[in-house]
């Protein structure tokens, strides 16, 4: 199998490598596919479902994240029907907890805002549930608001594969699911964390966060962490 | 570091050195465990010292526990009354039957189970558990209730408020 192969990105005609996912290819050609659980040097695992597409020949949507290219495929990223659902899934993670921007620390730095805004999900048609969640700032250095969680497990990924620690981990099963420190313990309680703040750094929204920031003063950094796991080859 | 007595410990040894090198390992070693508990739950201490022993991180171990409904964290009561909870045992009323039992044991809805309709509760004597079920595939029997292990259809109040009672009476069957 030849490893340069091409294929159609929205009637484009493009080139990628084999092995390449859809979302890569896409983001290299100058058509960025809306995603939140993805994110450069963590292994994929298409949690949010935001960057589904449409494959000629396909009934059914495909992640662009998890689905890797194929020699002739041709893709389609942006359409109603597309924008439709992103849409939707936006407004069922707004509504699922207490996502207040006013009062969060990421707030004009949180990539959950920055695509409501970009899709243009103005309110939610959906009842937001209000649930009642826990905030754990046992932690000296940072603090997790499970209210802000959207459960990509971003964490999760660069805490296992990045930083080789595995503190967090998705407990529970459907809407009761929550990010559980080991054996749900306090981050502050924890034996394993090193403190070394990558989970923070890859976290998507507001929900962890470094102390001593204040509202809109939390800015991301997660590239370093892409970079660091581009250096360990942590996908095998 | 562990919690355990040496006999717990060196039991545990051997269940992992039986599962250890399986595929999927860690749900065969935590059904064992359970298994041997007389309260059929997962300790705490007992988790931590499979994390510690298998190098399995914690996290992952608390993940596994509470995604099967399987695995209990709790202690579990002596006698479990399983009331099923699918649609056509709704229709046929279930949810008074569980609403009934709750009252009638005085248990409170479990507040960390997530959902409204999702109970797992023990009586503070360890005399009973009442948990709630999806659906037991027994649609026809409905409305379903499982007490240790048996199958009950067509239960109304009355024969489930007996059965409770018998078995308070009578104890261990």
């Amino acid at each position: 199998m030849p490893s340069k192969i091409s294929i159609r990105i929205d009637g484009e005609l493009v080139h990628a490598r084999l092995g390449q996912t859809i979302l890569e290819v896409a983001a290299e050609n100058n058509k960025p596919i809306p995603s939140l659980c993805s994110m450069k040097g963590l292994r994929p695992v298409g949690a949010c479902r935001l960057c589904l597409v449409q494959v000629e020949g396909l009934g059914r949507m495909l992640p662009a994240c998890t689905t890797p290219v194929q020699d002739g495929m041709s893709v389609t990223t942006d359409n109603a029907k597309l924008r439709g659902y992103r849409q939707m899934i936006i407004e069922l993670l707004l509504a699922e907890r207490n996502h207040v921007c006013a009062v969060c620390v990421a707030n004009g730095h949180c990539e959950l805002q920055t695509a409501a805004a970009k899709l243009g999900v103005m309110n939610t048609r959906y009842a937001y549930r209000y649930p009642n969640h826990k905030v754990d700032l046992s932690h000296s250095r940072f603090t997790l608001d499970h209210n802000r969680c959207i459960l990509c497990s971003r964490c999760v990924r660069a805490c296992a594969e990045v930083e080789g620690a595995h503190v967090w981990e998705i407990g529970g099963r459907g809407i009761g699911s929550l990010l559980v420190c080991e054996l749900n313990r306090t981050w502050g309680e924890s034996k394993h964390c090193t403190a070394c703040g990558k989970c923070v750094q890859s976290c998507p929204t507001g929900a962890l966060a470094e102390k001593g920031f204040a509202v809109e003063e939390m800015t991301k950094k997660p590239e370093p962490v892409s970079r660091i796991a581009a250096f360990r080859e942590v996908r095998p | 570091m562990p919690n355990l007595s040496f006999q717990e410990q060196e039991f545990l040894d051997g269940l992992i050195a039986k599962h250890k090198g399986r595929p999927g390992m860690l749900l065969g070693l935590l059904e064992e465990i359970q298994e041997s508990q007389p309260r059929k739950y997962l300790p705490m201490d007992v988790l931590d010292y499979i994390s510690f022993r298998t190098g399995i991180p914690g996290a992952q171990i608390y993940s596994v526990a509470t995604f099967y409904a399987l695995f209990n964290l709790k202690p579990q009561g002596d006698h479990t009354v399983c009331i099923c909870r699918g649609t056509a045992c709704h229709t046929r009323g279930s949810r008074t039957l569980l609403e009934r039992l709750q009252y009638e044991l005085g248990l409170k809805q479990d507040e960390d189970s997530g959902s409204a309709d999702k109970l797992s509760a023990t009586t503070a004597d360890g005399k009973f558990t009442l948990r709630t079920v999806a659906c037991f595939g027994q649609c026809a029997l409905a409305p379903v209730v499982e007490i240790d292990h048996s199958i009950l259809g067509h239960v109304n109040e009355q024969a489930l408020e007996r059965q409770v009672k018998a078995l308070r009476k009578g104890g261990h069957h």
